[in-house]
């Protein structure tokens, strides 16, 4: 499957400080990602577009739209 | 073992109109899933009570969205629907079909899926009823293989949908099949990726009729509308005047009285700018009256159901933006994207737009996506104790700030 890059390649510095502020939390709303990392909020959309498809993070849902690290948040019961 | 009989839902099959029972049955024939499906909810049925959860993670690589995560409560009662997920797909405009594609949908969703399907849901999508996790990923890759995507769902933009408009109606103020097949092709990431406060709705309306109930039902409404007069041929007027009161079944309920209809004479005149173009008058005599001839669309903000806030129907943003060329499009992407731009800074989680521009304001708003405030905007803008307006406006206008002539 090829992804449609709507931006261009995301940034290498954010996607790394995306992964590791999800290391630190169970999951997050992309939008608390982006202040959190002092980054702009489409740069974070770029980045976890591509952390998806790399399989690296996944999107979670429980009552609106998250994100995790793959595999961190089991589904609830 | 379960208990096989279902005699509540089978009360759902009597009489003539057809059963959404019956279809599960017929379903059930090939699928061991659909079968339990049904013990559930004659069990729900019995004691009045739900057994599903939802949530959680299911998906495809890359996606955020088109799969909804559905568990049945008691999965070593039923094991066949431990995993029920739902799997949606994004409609061709207007429900065309050939039965060729038809045949494609449902020989996939057999081959993984209960079979169940639900053409469809009011999201717009074609919905299919349950599957495994296990399943979820060859499911779409043999969805995508025959040319489908999956639709939306979770925070992001959710399947755009439109009403069947010039494909099979008359009222078609532009053309809906192709202005949400457009504009769906164009924010492909915002749909699959889910990036925002909560989910977010596109709907097109042909006309006012708004048959896909935009205004309600969804964040953003694009309601087909004229700019100059409606046309009426005074002809067809006389032969609806042999058959109806035109007076009482037209003028009188012309929501801002602009028709009248004189009897003397058999014609029917209007007031082309108290017109509110709300279809009442062509929709009783479609032969007579038709749109104007300058067509394009409306424009509104903030429909959605009960969730932080109470149930709202969008209001009007623009009241007329032309919908015929990419460069139309072009300017409605373009407001779109500062709209969401705005109640993506803004909006707190889970609320949708029409909540956060309910609690920060429309001048807010306004300012925020660079949107000019016009009296369209208002209902009955002069008798609206919220809209200001400067002594030069009235001046001009001829009405005083008391409303008496100047
Ligand atoms: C096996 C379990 C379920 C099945 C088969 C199912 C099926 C459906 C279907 C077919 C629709 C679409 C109706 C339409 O658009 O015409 C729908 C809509 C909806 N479902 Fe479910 N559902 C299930 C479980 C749930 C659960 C557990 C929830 C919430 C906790 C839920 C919440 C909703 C809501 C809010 C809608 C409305 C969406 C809309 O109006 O567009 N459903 N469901
Ligand atoms: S909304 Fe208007 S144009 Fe669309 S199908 Fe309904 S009546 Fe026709
Ligand atoms: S479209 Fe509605 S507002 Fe306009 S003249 Fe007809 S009934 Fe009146």
């Amino acid at each position: 499957m090829v992804f449609k890059m709507a931006r261009g390649p995301a940034d290498p510095e954010v996607k790394a400080k995306v992964l590791e502020y999800l290391g630190k939390v169970q999951k997050a709303k992309s939008r608390d990602v982006a202040v959190a990392i002092g980054a702009s909020k489409s740069d974070v959309d770029n980045a976890v577009k591509e952390l998806t498809a790399e399989d690296l993070v996944e999107y979670l849902y429980i009552t609106t739209t998250f994100i995790c690290l793959k595999g961190k948040v089991q589904t609830p019961d | 073992m379960t208990e096989k009989n279902t005699p509540l839902l089978d009360e759902l099959e009597k009489g003539k109109w057809p059963s959404f029972v019956t279809e599960i049955k017929r379903a059930a024939v090939k699928s061991e899933a659909a079968g339990e499906l049904l013990q559930v909810l004659e069990r729900s049925y019995k004691e009045r009570r739900g057994h599903w959860k939802h949530g959680g993670i299911v998906g495809v690589r890359g996606y955020g969205g088109g799969v909804i995560g559905r568990y049945v409560d008691e999965p070593q009662t039923y094991p066949n629907v431990a995993e029920f997920h739902t799997v949606r797909l994004l409609q061709p405009s207007g429900w065309f079909y050939n039965t060729k594609t038809l045949r494609t949908v449902c020989d996939i969703w057999e081959k993984y899926g209960s079979g169940l399907t639900n053409m469809h849901g009011s999201t717009g999508d074609i919905i299919l009823l349950g599957c495994k996790t296990e399943h979820i990923q060859p499911i779409f890759d043999e969805f995508s293989d025959a040319g489908f995507d999956l639709g939306g769902s979770g925070s992001c933009l959710r399947t755009p949908n439109c009403c069947v408009g010039p494909g099979r109606c008359e009222h078609a103020c532009y053309d809906t099949l192709e202005a949400c097949y457009n504009i769906t092709n164009e924010f492909m990431d915002e749909l699959h990726r889910p990036m925002w406060p909560y989910k977010s709705k596109i709907k097109f309306s042909g006309c006012a009729n708004d048959c896909t109930s935009s205004i309600a039902r969804s964040d953003c409404s694009v309601i087909g509308t004229w700019r100059d007069t409606l046309r009426i041929d005074q002809e067809a007027v006389k032969e609806y005047a042999a058959k109806i009161n035109i007076k009482a079944a037209v003028c009188d309920k012309c929501p801002t009285s602009c028709l009248t209809f004189n009897a003397e004479t058999q014609e029917l005149s209007v007031v082309g700018e108290d017109c509110t173009r709300c279809m009442h008058c062509i929709n009783v005599m479609p032969k007579a009256i038709q749109p104007g001839k300058e067509k394009g669309a409306t424009i509104l903000i903030g429909g959605k159901s009960t969730i932080v806030q109470s149930a709202f129907m969008s209001w009007v943003i623009v009241p007329f933006m032309k919908m015929e060329a990419e460069d139309d499009f072009a300017e409605f992407k373009d407001l779109m994207r500062r709209i969401w731009e705005w109640w993506d800074e803004h909006g707190k989680s889970r609320e949708r737009i029409g909540e956060t521009i309910y609690r920060l304001g429309m001048t807010k708003f306004l300012n925020g996506i660079e949107v000019a405030p016009v009296p369209q905007m208002v209902f009955r803008p002069r008798a609206n104790p919220y809209v200001f307006w400067n002594q030069d406006d009235l001046d001009r206008s001829g009405t005083a700030l008391d409303g008496s002539k100047l």
